[in-house]
């Protein structure tokens, strides 16, 4: 096993930790916002160490850039959806019940 | 080994889920799982070294056939008044279990008919593989769906125009009225991230329609990615319903399969095969008017209108 492979191994492994943390997360929590919290901070970090492992393991700089890309609107993505449910979720609560 | 295990994650899962789709206690849990049935399905055509069909699957069985199921469930909502809660297949069981043991009895019967043909070689695909060249794309999938299957595809152009006119028909009499409001079209983020992403759609699907001469692409692909930049502006509420059609949009519906019978035509009277293609660049022009067509039919459908105009 070269160094790269070595690194793009380690980088996948701590990737999936992150999307099985944000999988328990979104299974066991209690609420539509700590769930929101578990998932979009699992995801955009798992995603990322994902995408670094395939870049390292490619060795090319123009696969790398694009698995950048695909970071970058999965980011763009999970953030905006995210503050349209909390939104959603904090509107359809009646004021007295909100956290 | 892994191989293995992987193709089996994803046979067992598409099953499973398939499952879910049909059991689900609730249409919008049925839906939900439907979309994610699509994803795998996807992954499944990646694993079977088919990327075009994956991309299909994807971007029109999984990304616009969603939208479409969950806008429609959305306005059963709203004619309805109350959330559809029962599945078809708690409400007909015998319906399903007779449906369900035709399929099985299909499936068995293709199986055993498709075991006890002699093994011949697959002569109409080698042949096509052998004048791929004469065609001038070297993707052998845009080869067969635009020279050597043009009849086809011409027809699949001609159905997706007849869905659309259905509809039409049916919104007449039923009048689905417009969605309920977008509640989030004022929120700044909203607007951020379409002007990120609607351009990005157009770029991507035609990167798609030019790279489907030599790589997984096409305009069927391009098409739907397309129309999924149209299906965030009628959510957002930029584009709204309009009353009637305009000419352009009546123009753009019959685009792809005015553009490809012109040239079959044209073909016929020059002496050749009709739908022959008289060259590269006619093969990307009928792609081109193919993507205007179904990205336009698409967000058309979508928002159940006869037209889209801007929101004032």
């Amino acid at each position: 096993m070269t160094l790269q492979e070595t690194i793009a191994a380690v980088l996948l492994a701590a990737g999936c930790l992150f999307y099985i943390a944000g999988t328990i997360g979104l299974l066991r929590f209690p609420d539509v916002y700590s769930r929101l919290h578990a998932l979009t901070k699992a995801d955009n970090l798992g995603l990322l160490l994902v995408a670094s492992g395939l870049a390292v393991q490619s060795g090319s700089l123009r696969i790398g850039a694009v698995l950048l890309i695909v970071w970058l609107l999965g980011l763009l993505a999970a953030t905006v959806s995210c503050h349209l449910i909390a939104r959603h979720a904090l509107h359809a609560t009646p004021p007295e019940r909100r956290p | 080994m892994i191989e293995i295990a992987i193709d089996l994650i994803i046979a067992m899962g598409v099953v499973g889920l398939a499952l879910q789709t049909i059991l689900g206690a609730s249409v919008f849990r049925a839906i939900l799982m439907f979309i994610v049935f699509g994803l795998l399905m996807a992954m499944a055509w990646a694993r079977l070294h088919a990327p075009d069909l994956a991309l299909a699957e994807a971007a029109i069985g999984a990304g616009i056939t969603g939208a479409l199921l969950l806008v429609t469930w959305r306005r059963l909502q709203a004619m309805d008044g109350r959330t559809p809660r029962v599945g078809i297949a708690a409400r007909a069981p015998w319906l399903s279990i007779a449906s369900g043991i035709f399929a099985a009895a299909l499936i068995v019967a293709l199986g055993w008919v498709s075991l006890s043909l002699p093994a011949e070689p697959a002569a109409a695909g080698e042949l096509a593989w052998q004048r791929l060249p004469e065609v001038g794309v070297s993707n052998p999938v845009t080869g067969v769906l635009l020279a050597f299957r043009a009849y086809d595809t011409l027809m699949e152009m001609g159905v997706l125009l007849a869905a659309w006119l259905g509809a039409r028909a049916v919104a007449s009499e039923l009048r689905p009225g417009a969605l309920p409001g977008p509640a989030h079209a004022e929120v700044p983020l909203v607007g951020a991230l379409l002007s990120l992403v609607v351009p990005i759609s157009l770029l991507v699907a035609v990167y798609l329609l030019q790279a489907g001469g030599s790589a997984p692409g096409g305009a069927f692909q391009g098409g739907a990615v397309l129309a999924a930049g149209g299906v965030l502006l009628c959510l957002s509420g930029r584009l709204e319903a309009a009353e009637r059609s305009s000419i352009t949009e009546r123009i753009g519906l019959v685009l792809g399969l005015a553009v490809f019978s012109c040239i079959g035509l044209v073909m016929l009277f020059m002496g050749e095969p009709m739908l022959a293609m008289p060259g590269v660049w006619a093969i990307y022009l009928v792609e081109t008017a193919l993507l205007l067509s179904i990205a336009l039919t698409l967000v058309l459908l979508f928002a159940a209108a006869p037209g889209l105009r801007r929101a004032p």
